[in-house]
């Protein structure tokens, strides 16, 4: 155990103390600022147009972040600010999956807002503290420590003794300790940290701790996408740490504390009759699917190229269900009873700086399993659980890590790479050690760990100028879109997914939409305006859950017995319905679930003009690598030339017999691709956008978004 | 283990011990604050069965000497999952109340019932 | 010949909802079986027989998070 971070001596370089105030409806009405830089420590009023137009969470983050840069802010500039906030339904202890904190900055991947969202304790407490949001700019000369005592009214920031460890599994258990009174005091404590490996790859993630007081340490939750570790360790914040007084289920002044605990007692009443017989969250969490895609021939494997592998069985879920600790009240946040924070417990590590020891993993999430495990050929389910450790640990996220791991296999598989290129990694598919060998180091900043951490992006620009490689292929097969790699599901024959994945805000992560089995299976939405329809409602539904600081996995993970009579069961009609209740319930307003979708529109909006004013967020930046829409290669068109040839006879009228494999590709590339651009025609209609993807001043009007710094940017694009 | 065991088919429905429950731990005579509800001469009361005591993310419930199991309210953080996954229903939330409560078998109603049709027992 | 989520699908005598669904390998635990708009019980998959010219719905409430 390390033991310089027990150091009393850390350096004070400011302290600043603060009337904790009260907390209203949800608010506490202020926002805490602190510059890293030259130490300013101040607090900001919320105003009525915040809480109007962009109600919370990540709302708040990107009008933030909108004010801190220009057009010309580069993610590793001082003036980018990492912002954290819940949202007035947040910390909440009654509704399952009330305790997210949203995170927004500026991402080194994307050049451009990211938002990501991350369980555990720091969202609420931050507001059980009397702060709606927390707001970090500038950057360090040493790594700082913040610590905002929320029982004394008091925030410290401290430059953090020389040494120690980054890596979160240890030093969150050493900050937790280090700042609890005792060991009662320790579910008091929640932990921000990153690792090594985000200080050397573009890929760093935010740890967000909770203390477990059964397992008698951290658990770890993630803001995953975007590098939002990366902008934390350019800052040089070594780590944030909160104390909260203690947890009362009605801190947030609700206006309705009976609706909140009548609909609570509901949801986990559902959960408890019906979670065993739906998806099993419980036993398992999200890991539940992983055969699932595999017998639809959705599940990534190698790539993207495939989508089931005769070796999944060794990754089913319920092998998974084996290794994590059973009964295990495993929410990431009081009262959620859905309960799919997973751990395995007493892993015995076998690779890396940390081999030998016996730690508590969080996980496997389905992206891990599917992302770390088939994308990469990798089908051993230790390997995946150790890989998601450490992946944790260092700071990176698992999703951007295994689908570049996934493209760097291809390139070598290829030729494009080869020993001398990686330094003697073999990173074939399913090269178990070369992945290992990896991910240690990018934690130590060597090698070819270096070069990958870069992101998918990058690296194609590497490959094609030192190594000559061919830069339509590296395009095809390089699954990112707009600097973010693509989360764990095949939308290759899905366009309604093309659509979730490549008309985001964001980036290609599925936060938005998940519409491959309403689309690929059931063929509920099978014309553009259909599939339009579904891309307006369900992202901008998905939305509202980051302005609250809610999980959205409550909402559809389990669904009420009469679920299926409903007149849209897809919707999950009566859970909409319970969180325009307890939204009410806490804030006193009256929204509807029309409003509801309104206020996700605002942001939604507002964040598109934000890319758009970053230089993105235009038509041509929402066009996808071709392996996202078909297939790139005579392997993958023959790995299911039935099923291909049948769609150019049927749909095309086009005569299969006696054509070339790279003909018919050709033939079906130029379909898809025009497919596509039809979607995105529909699409960018329904949400009142030009056909150039740009916002226009009549939806912004209609919306009441029609700011002058919005107009400002629009205008200049239409 | 001490706890209220119940013989329904000898209750009157009467309500005292209700009125008894909610008078002893709330000091108001309202059958919503009774840890034993009554109802068509259903009779809903907690047996003990200690299920909640694993649902409890704050481990807020467990049981004490005499194998009661009993809520801290200090530490109950007041979600309710022990309520929604009570197999018995006999976990209860009232709305003025930030925490759950439950029958800790004193044996109140037992004593005032008069058709014995609930009693003080001991189990192993 | 039958409509299985709207598109074309061969039928056969005596073919039972819970024989489709083993054929078509959906296996997800959530799906809702409707023949011709009518809701049918998983209880009754196995003694179901569909008819030629059927409009059947097999409906998966898949989430994905």
């Amino acid at each position: 155990m390390d033991l310089e971070n027990n150091q009393a001596g850390h350096k004070l370089l400011k302290e600043y103390n603060y009337d904790l105030g009260a907390i209203d409806k949800g608010y506490t009405d202020r926002t805490l600022y602190i510059n890293v830089g030259n130490h300013e420590i101040k607090e900001k009023p919320v105003t009525p147009l915040m809480k109007d137009k962009f109600i919370g969470g990540k709302g708040f983050g990107l009008y933030y972040l909108w004010q801190a840069v220009t057009e010309s802010t580069k993610w590793n500039d001082p003036e980018n600010e990492i912002i954290i906030s819940s949202g007035p339904i947040g910390g909440i202890t009654q509704y399952p999956g009330s305790g997210k904190s949203l995170v927004v900055t500026l991402s080194p991947l994307t050049n451009m807002p990211i938002d990501s969202n991350a369980g555990g304790y720091f969202g609420p407490f931050l507001k059980f503290v009397g702060f709606d949001a927390l707001e970090l700019q500038g950057k360090a000369d040493k790594d700082v420590i913040i610590f905002i005592d929320g029982k004394k009214g008091t925030i410290t920031l401290e430059e953090a003794a020389p040494g120690g460890n980054l890596d979160t599994h240890i030093l969150g258990e050493q900050l937790t300790e280090k700042y609890a009174e005792n060991e009662e005091d320790k579910r008091n404590i929640a932990v921000i940290s990153t690792g090594t490996a985000a200080e050397h790859t573009n890929i760093g993630l935010l740890n967000f701790t909770f203390y477990d007081v059964r397992r008698k340490g951290i658990r770890l939750k993630q803001a995953g996408r975007g590098g939002i570790g990366t902008v934390f360790r350019d800052k040089h914040i070594k780590a944030v740490v909160i104390k909260c007084p203690g947890v009362k289920g009605n801190l947030n002044h609700p206006v309705d504390q009976l609706t909140l605990n009548k609909t609570g007692i509901k949801l986990h009443k559902e959960i408890h009759d019906l979670d065993n017989s739906q998806n099993r969250m419980r036993k398992i969490g999200t890991a539940n699917i992983i055969e699932v895609m595999d017998q639809y021939d959705l599940l990534p494997t190698h790539n993207y190229k495939f989508g089931a592998h005769k070796d999944t069985f060794k990754i089913s879920s319920d092998v998974f269900i084996s290794k994590v600790t059973q009964n295990s009240p495993d929410g990431c946040w009081h009262g959620c009873s859905m309960a799919c924070a997973k751990a395995a417990d007493q892993f015995e590590l076998k690779t890396g700086p940390y081999k030998g020891q016996k730690v508590t993993i969080d996980g496997p999430e389905y992206e891990n399993a599917a992302g770390l495990g088939s994308n990469c050929g990798i089908f051993d389910p230790d390997a995946i659980l150790e890989l998601n450790f450490y992946c944790d640990t260092y700071g990176i996220d698992t999703i951007s890590y295994a689908t570049l791991t996934a493209f760097v296999m291809e390139c070598y598989e290829n030729g494009i790479l080869n020993k001398e290129r990686t330094g003697g990694l073999e990173l074939t598919f399913g090269n178990t050690e070369a992945s290992f060998e990896l991910i240690h180091q990018m934690s130590k900043g060597v090698g070819f760990g270096k070069i990958a951490g870069m992101g998918i992006r990058k690296m194609k620009a590497f490959f094609a100028k030192e190594y000559g490689a061919d830069p339509q292929f590296l395009f095809d097969i390089g699954m990112e879109q707009k600097g973010l790699e693509f989360s764990e599901y095949l939308p290759k024959e899905s366009l309604a997914q093309q659509g979730g994945y490549g008309l985001t805000n964001k980036g290609p992560q599925h936060d938005e939409a998940w519409l491959i089995f309403m689309d690929m299976v059931n063929n509920q939405i099978p014309t553009f305006e259909d599939k339009a329809e579904a891309l307006h409602y369900y992202p901008m539904f998905r939305t509202w859950f980051g302005l609250n600081g809610l999980c959205k996995l409550p909402w559809n993970d389990i669904a009420p017995a009469d679920n299926k009579l409903t007149d849209e069961p897809a919707k999950i009609p009566e859970h909409v319905q319970n969180y325009v209740d307890i939204y009410n319930a806490v804030t006193g307003n009256a929204i509807d679930k029309y409003e509801l979708i309104r206020q996700s529109e605002r942001v939604y909006n507002f964040q598109r003009i934000f890319n758009i004013r970053m230089g993105y967020g235009k038509r041509v930046h929402d066009k996808l690598p071709y392996r996202a829409m078909g297939p790139v290669t005579v392997e993958e068109y023959e790995s299911r030339h039935e099923r291909y040839d049948k769609q150019l006879n049927e749909l095309l009228n086009y005569d299969t017999t006696g054509k070339s494999t790279a003909e018919k590709i050709k033939v079906m590339r130029a379909y898809r691709e025009s497919q596509y651009e039809k979607l995105t025609d529909a699409v960018y209609k329904r949400r009142g956008w030009t056909m150039d993807g740009v916002p226009t001043v009549e939806r912004l009007r209609d919306l009441g978004m029609d700011l002058p710094e919005l107009l400002e940017v629009v205008n200049k694009h239409v | 283990m001490k706890l209220l065991t119940k013989n329904e088919s000898l209750c009157i429905g009467c309500g005292e011990c209700e009125e008894v429950c909610s008078k002893t731990y709330f000091k108001e005579t309202n059958r919503e604050k009774s840890c034993i509800q009554v109802e068509d001469k259903k009779i809903t009361v907690c047996n003990q069965c200690g299920e909640c005591m694993d649902i409890c993310s704050v481990a807020a419930i467990s049981r004490d000497k005499y194998g009661v199991v009993r809520i801290n309210k200090k530490v109950c953080v007041g979600c309710f999952m022990c309520v929604g996954f009570c197999p018995e229903l006999a976990m209860k939330m009232q709305g003025d109340l930030l925490e759950p409560f439950k029958c800790i078998a004193c044996g109140q109603c037992a004593k005032i019932c008069p058709t014995h049709a609930i009693y003080s027992s001991e189990e192993a | 010949m039958i409509k299985l989520n709207n598109r074309d699908c061969e039928w056969q005598e005596e073919l039972t909802v819970q024989e489709l669904l083993k054929l078509k390998t959906y296996t997800y635990p959530r799906i809702i079986v409707y023949i011709n708009s009518k809701i049918i019980s998983p209880e009754d998959y196995a003694s179901t027989i569909i008819q030629d010219g059927d409009e059947v719905k097999a409906i998966h409430l898949m989430a994905g998070g």
